[in-house]
């Protein structure tokens, strides 16, 4: 039996790497991978707490957040394209329209 | 009380979004004009609802859904937002070329989002609703599909929305593994009868606060904004500058004022937190407006200072001088997108500080009326702005929170000028060239006007809003 | 013997700091040669990787779409017979919503491979 708290420790590890990820990282799907992972994270979190309290709220939680993430994908792959139509890149660097 | 009217404000706007979306569909190219009046019809409907459902107290789905005034009220004040906007729209999309069905069905779902948002005490419901709101306004960022800075804005705005919810989901797991609950009522309960709060608890009240902090743009938690702001289609940005701010107060209401009032943590964490990121919020807002030249630019920055001092009333703990700060908001800042919209021609927007010079003169309605706006966004008296900052202040000093409005009135001391520059471009300023623009538009003026009764009429005779206010905020306690 | 270790340590640690250090925070400017597989010898022909059109991409993304959703059918079925008629209807409100979308794309053609 692995203790519980070694899968909040690998979400919390999932988190940072994905935290780090987002800022290092220089193509658009890169970043937004490193997104999902942290989404993904945090699910682990909420079975983890849902398998400790023996309740059900957590599981159920995790639906939502995976539908969220898909609905999240669709949107972001077609802006994404859309952008790649345009300028034929997706570094991150190259989309320096605006000076923020 | 448990009723289905809880759901049917909801309902409407829902099904409103989705007729929308298969009429456009089905519609000749000529015919989209009528989108923008059925979906006017749509909102005036729901909004005879709210009004209806006042002080009634309905709830749905054992409670996950209810209709307070708090909600009610700010329910209203999205439904009031979303009509302005889409005034201001009808002829600009079609100047713009963004004249599609789908502007109107975003929109909507996205107010959807924000009632879902204002209405629930559940952080999961919370966090849907905010996923509502936000799918929809990457896509309206991205409307304008030929424009360059158009999908700039989307793709940062979706990359920067998408983080912010990560944080916000792993600081809800973090609560949810330190209370076994979603539910803000039971968090708080649980919070209060423990000794000390966990570190657990801790870190994800912060991870929330710092989600909520993307959505409402306070530093450090900024850098989307102006190139948000600036790369949307104009009207979606002033919908941007109220909207999703106006709902993550809210959110942020609910849940910080039990929070700061009952719970006691004596680290005092998140107060500091909030207290660091006011101040930061204020300053820095404010001084990176004064080297802007770009109007949209310049209005988004001075809507990351408001949030500022909105934060200044959050920590206060006066509910209903952030209420009223919030209302004011949104008819100060939408009525002055709409006179940035008011000069535009066909495919073609006037933006720069430049272009403004001499317009006071040659334009005098959308001069005086976007003065009015200015002066009441940098707190001048007789306007809504100027009570709903002395409100917030005098608030906040009655809770000894003396620094911190000190720095509030020094950086609205900053915020004045540059609001007067542009005032002084429309009025003292030669024009260099001509600024030419299409006037034909009866919906925009529409908003200019409703825009300045508002202001003059919150800033003069606020009376009867602060009652509605008062009795909205007695739902918190 | 400890201080020859110790030196081995710190001075071992300090170079992986500073390599790490210039990976995370130096800046990456790239130019075309840089990029390129060989530096030198003689002209690649072409890209390895060959972009090819992306027709189904709408496709793609609508089945995302839709495949995710249906992940509410399954803990709906379980306790479909304990909340009874209440969930059919919820359940087919769900279904008209996701069936709007589905016409609406049908509508605009999304499905249609030759445009």
């Amino acid at each position: 039996m692995i203790p519980l708290s070694y899968f909040l420790i690998l979400s919390a590890v999932l988190f940072v790497l994905g935290a780090v990820a987002f800022f290092v990282k220089r193509d658009l799907i890169t970043m937004f991978m490193a997104v999902e992972v942290m989404l993904n994270a945090a699910n682990l979190a909420f079975i983890t707490f849902a398998k400790s309290a023996s309740s059900i709220d957590g599981q159920i939680i995790v639906f939502f957040i995976v539908t969220v993430a898909a609905a999240e994908a669709a949107v972001g792959l077609a802006i994404i394209l859309l952008i790649f139509r345009q300028k034929k890149t997706i570094k991150s660097e190259d989309i320096n329209l605006m000076k923020g | 009380m448990n009723s289905f009217s809880a759901l049917i404000p909801l309902l409407i706007i829902v099904f409103a979004s989705l007729c929308i979306m298969i009429l456009e569909a089905f519609l000749k190219k000529e015919n989209k004009d009528y989108l923008a009046y059925i979906s006017i019809i749509f909102l005036v409907v729901c909004g005879f609802f709210l009004v209806r459902a006042w002080n009634k107290d309905f709830s749905y789905f054992n409670g996950n859904l209810f209709l307070d005034n708090l909600s009610l009220f700010f329910s209203f004040i999205f439904l009031i937002t979303t009509f302005l906007v889409i005034l201001i729209s009808m002829k600009y999309i079609s100047l713009q070329g963004v004249n599609c069905g789908e502007y109107y069905s975003l929109l909507l779902l996205a107010l959807s989002g924000m009632l879902i948002m204002v209405s629930s005490g559940d952080l999961l419901v919370i966090f849907l609703g905010l996923e509502v709101l936000s799918i929809s306004s990457y896509s309206l960022a991205g409307l304008r599909r030929k424009d360059e800075k158009s999908s700039e804005a989307a793709i940062k705005y979706f990359l920067l929305g998408c983080f912010a919810s990560a944080f916000l989901v792993y600081g809800i797991a973090l609560l949810y593994g330190a209370t076994y609950s979603t539910d803000i009522a039971s968090i708080i309960n649980h919070f209060q009868s423990g000794e000390s709060l966990g570190l657990m608890a801790l870190i994800g009240l912060g991870m929330f606060v710092i989600g909520f902090g993307f959505k409402i743009a306070v530093v450090p938690f900024h850098m989307w904004t102006p190139d948000v702001y600036e790369g949307a289609p104009t009207p979606i940005t002033a919908f941007f500058s109220v909207g999703p701010k106006a709902v993550g107060f809210a959110v942020l209401l609910r849940v910080l004022y039990p929070y700061l009032k009952n719970v006691q943590d004596s680290s005092k964490a998140i107060f500091l937190l909030l207290c660091i990121i006011s101040v930061l919020t204020m300053v820095v807002g404010n001084l990176i407006a004064l080297r802007q030249t770009n109007l949209k630019r310049i209005l988004a920055y001075s809507s990351i200072a408001h949030a500022g001092y909105l934060l200044i009333a959050i920590l206060a703990q006066d509910n209903a001088s952030l209420v009223f700060y919030l209302t004011v908001y949104i008819f100060m800042n939408i009525g002055a997108f709409a006179a940035v919209i008011a000069l535009g021609k066909k495919d073609k927007e006037y933006l720069e500080l430049e272009d403004y010079a001499g317009i006071g003169f040659k334009y005098p309605w959308i001069g005086a009326t976007f003065s009015v706006f200015l002066l009441s966004l940098a707190g001048f008296p007789p306007t809504g702005g100027f009570l709903a900052k002395f409100y917030v202040f005098s608030a906040a000093v009655r809770q000894d929170l003396v620094p911190l409005v000190i720095i509030g009135v020094l950086a609205s001391l900053i915020s004045v000028f540059y609001y007067l520059r542009i005032i002084v471009y429309m009025y003292m300023k030669e024009p260099s060239y001509e600024v030419d623009i299409n006037i034909d538009n009866p919906g925009l003026f529409l908003v200019l006007f409703l825009c300045l009764y508002g202001v003059l009429q919150l800033g003069i005779f606020p009376g009867n809003v602060l009652i509605l206010i008062k009795q909205a905020v007695t739902a918190l306690l | 013997m400890i201080e020859l270790f110790l030196v081995f340590v710190i001075f071992g640690f300090l170079g992986v700091l500073l390599v790490v250090m210039n990976k995370l925070l130096g800046p990456k400017r790239s130019n075309p040669t840089k990029e390129s597989p060989f530096e030198c010898g003689s002209p690649y022909l072409q890209d390895g990787i060959n972009p090819f059109p992306l027709k189904y991409s709408l496709v793609a993304f609508l089945f995302l779409l839709f495949d995710i959703e249906v992940v509410f059918f399954f803990p709906w079925a379980l306790v479909f017979k304990e909340i009874g008629i209440t969930a059919l209807i919820v359940m087919f409100a769900y279904i008209f919503i996701l069936l709007i979308g589905f016409i609406y794309a049908w509508k605009k053609g999304a499905f249609q491979w030759e445009r």
